[in-house]
């Protein structure tokens, strides 16, 4: 059986985008291409997740799993942590 | 907001080898007193001369124009402070006014049109030239070797029409080469009304370029003298609507969404979650295009209905800098920015719906102070779209 892919949603609205969100879309450049492969990336003009819990931008949702204060290093963990689970 | 546009552009291009035209083109909106002037001014010969006796003629004109000086006396005064040339015993500069005055909403449009040994003007209806009467004024002036004739004429003109003027440059073009005597104003005429009946829209700005284009061509690229041409076009303005922030009181989140969707013109949203709400009372999917987007401005959105959805004021003071520094789009990257800038500049009027509702993510101290103020950003916009690009601009608070 095919396996789903990872869904995977950043936010790109304002605050996200100018508190690290623009470098998680450079995610060609530092996630292992083999896990992106796995993985259907992207944008969402805001995830309403800083109106919740405010835990800090940028936030990224992984098979509808809201993650906040995402850094790049964190981001490919994450990602190839939810592949792996897959 | 009225609903009518009087759309004026014009062309140019300077006799081959110069630097500076002996044609020169004023003009002026006065909001005010509900006029529009459009002076055409060529000087004798080319170059600074020229340039400075064209210069100082349609000065003159414009400014009696605006003074209750009667056209006609205005044109007596001019006439007799042209200096005349010593050897050609000829009047150093000619000139075309077209004085626009009109209702309170842009309705009964009068021109006063008063021509001095330029081209005569051309009118059309759609691609249908339009024949009028012009009064013939003689005036003996000192020095002359001939009476100078001044034509006057006034007339109204309905939405889809346009008055076009232009100079020696363009009626003389191809003169002796293409043509034994020239485009003459009959070859304008049927280019203008072949133009326009292929594109019954075509813009002011497109169609003086058109013209210019045209008798630059035939002139071989190699322009005998200085080619301008005016359009003046009566037309229903182009609009667009931009959403920016979510309203104060979410009850109002429906009134936005009607408001949106009765609007008759191209619609951006600006602004994350108005993107959000818009989507949900348009029942319409967003996707992002990861595809283009800089650092500096996020990437836009696709939403059924809408032109452009892009984030809010990361893109929005992004597109305030493109239009104070006057950077022409088509020089920018490509990036929401470059087709916001666009639909605006393509845009006659510009309404703004601005949302109040503090947005708390940008409460965050960590954020830039580049965030600024939504207010402040659409004034910014407002007042270079209004000052710059001559644009009306509206705007309400939800």
């Amino acid at each position: 059986m095919k396996k789903e892919k990872v869904q995977v949603r950043i936010c790109v609205g304002t605050a996200c985008f100018v508190q690290g969100g623009s470098d998680l879309l450079l995610y060609n450049d530092f996630v292992d291409p083999a896990v992106i492969a796995e993985c259907e990336i992207e944008g969402c003009s805001c995830l309403e997740a800083c109106k919740v819990n405010g835990e800090g931008a940028p936030y990224v949702m992984i098979n509808g799993e809201v993650h906040s204060k995402v850094t790049q290093e964190e981001f490919a963990k994450l990602l190839t942590q939810a592949v792996k689970n897959a | 907001m009225n609903n009518i546009f009087i759309d004026v552009d014009y062309a140019q291009i300077y006799k081959h080898g110069q630097k500076i035209g002996g044609d020169v083109f004023l003009l002026s909106r006065n909001p005010d007193s509900n006029q529009i002037v459009c002076t055409l001014s060529d000087g004798l010969g080319s170059g600074v001369k020229a340039n400075v006796l064209a210069s100082l003629t349609a000065h003159m004109a414009h400014k009696l124009s605006f003074s209750p000086i009667s056209l006609s006396h205005s044109a007596e005064i001019i006439m007799n402070t042209l200096p005349v040339c010593k050897e050609r015993k000829i009047s150093y500069s000619t000139f075309t006014i077209a004085d626009i005055h009109y209702g309170e909403n842009k309705e009964n449009i009068n021109v006063r049109l008063v021509e001095y040994d330029n081209p005569l003007s051309l009118r059309f209806s759609g691609s249908q030239k339009i024949a009028w009467t012009r009064e013939k004024n003689e005036l003996q002036r000192k020095n002359a070797f001939k009476k100078e004739i001044v034509q006057y004429s006034s007339f109204n003109m309905e939405v889809g029409e346009r008055l076009i003027m232009f100079s020696d440059g363009v009626a003389q073009s191809g003169l002796g080469k293409s043509l034994p005597l020239g485009w003459r104003n009959s070859g304008v005429e049927a280019f203008v009304s072949d133009l326009i009946s292929k594109e019954p829209d075509i813009s002011s700005r497109e169609l003086s370029a058109a013209i210019v284009q045209k008798a630059h061509s035939l002139d071989g690229m190699c322009s005998k003298d200085d080619i301008t041409a005016v359009v003046v076009y009566i037309r229903r303005p182009r609009k667009t609507v931009i959403v920016t922030g979510p309203p104060f009181l979410k009850e109002s989140d429906a009134i936005l969404g009607e408001k949106l969707k009765a609007f008759d013109g191209r619609k951006i949203v600006s602004g994350g979650t108005t993107a959000l709400i818009v989507s949900r009372l348009f029942n319409a999917k967003i996707t992002v295009d990861l595809s283009c987007w800089s650092p500096d401005v996020p990437p836009a959105s696709k939403m059924d209905g809408i032109d452009l959805v892009t984030e809010g004021m990361l893109t929005l003071s992004q597109v305030a800098n493109v239009l104070e520094k006057k950077i022409p789009p088509a020089s920018l990257p490509n990036t929401p920015v470059k087709k916001f800038v666009e639909i605006l500049l393509d845009s006659d009027q510009i309404h703004f719906i601005v949302g109040t509702k503090i947005n708390e993510a940008h409460q965050d101290p960590n954020i830039p102070v580049e965030i600024g103020i939504r207010r402040t950003i659409v004034g910014r916009l407002r007042s270079a779209l209004e000052d710059i690009y001559l644009k009306e601009t509206s705007q309400e608070y939800l």
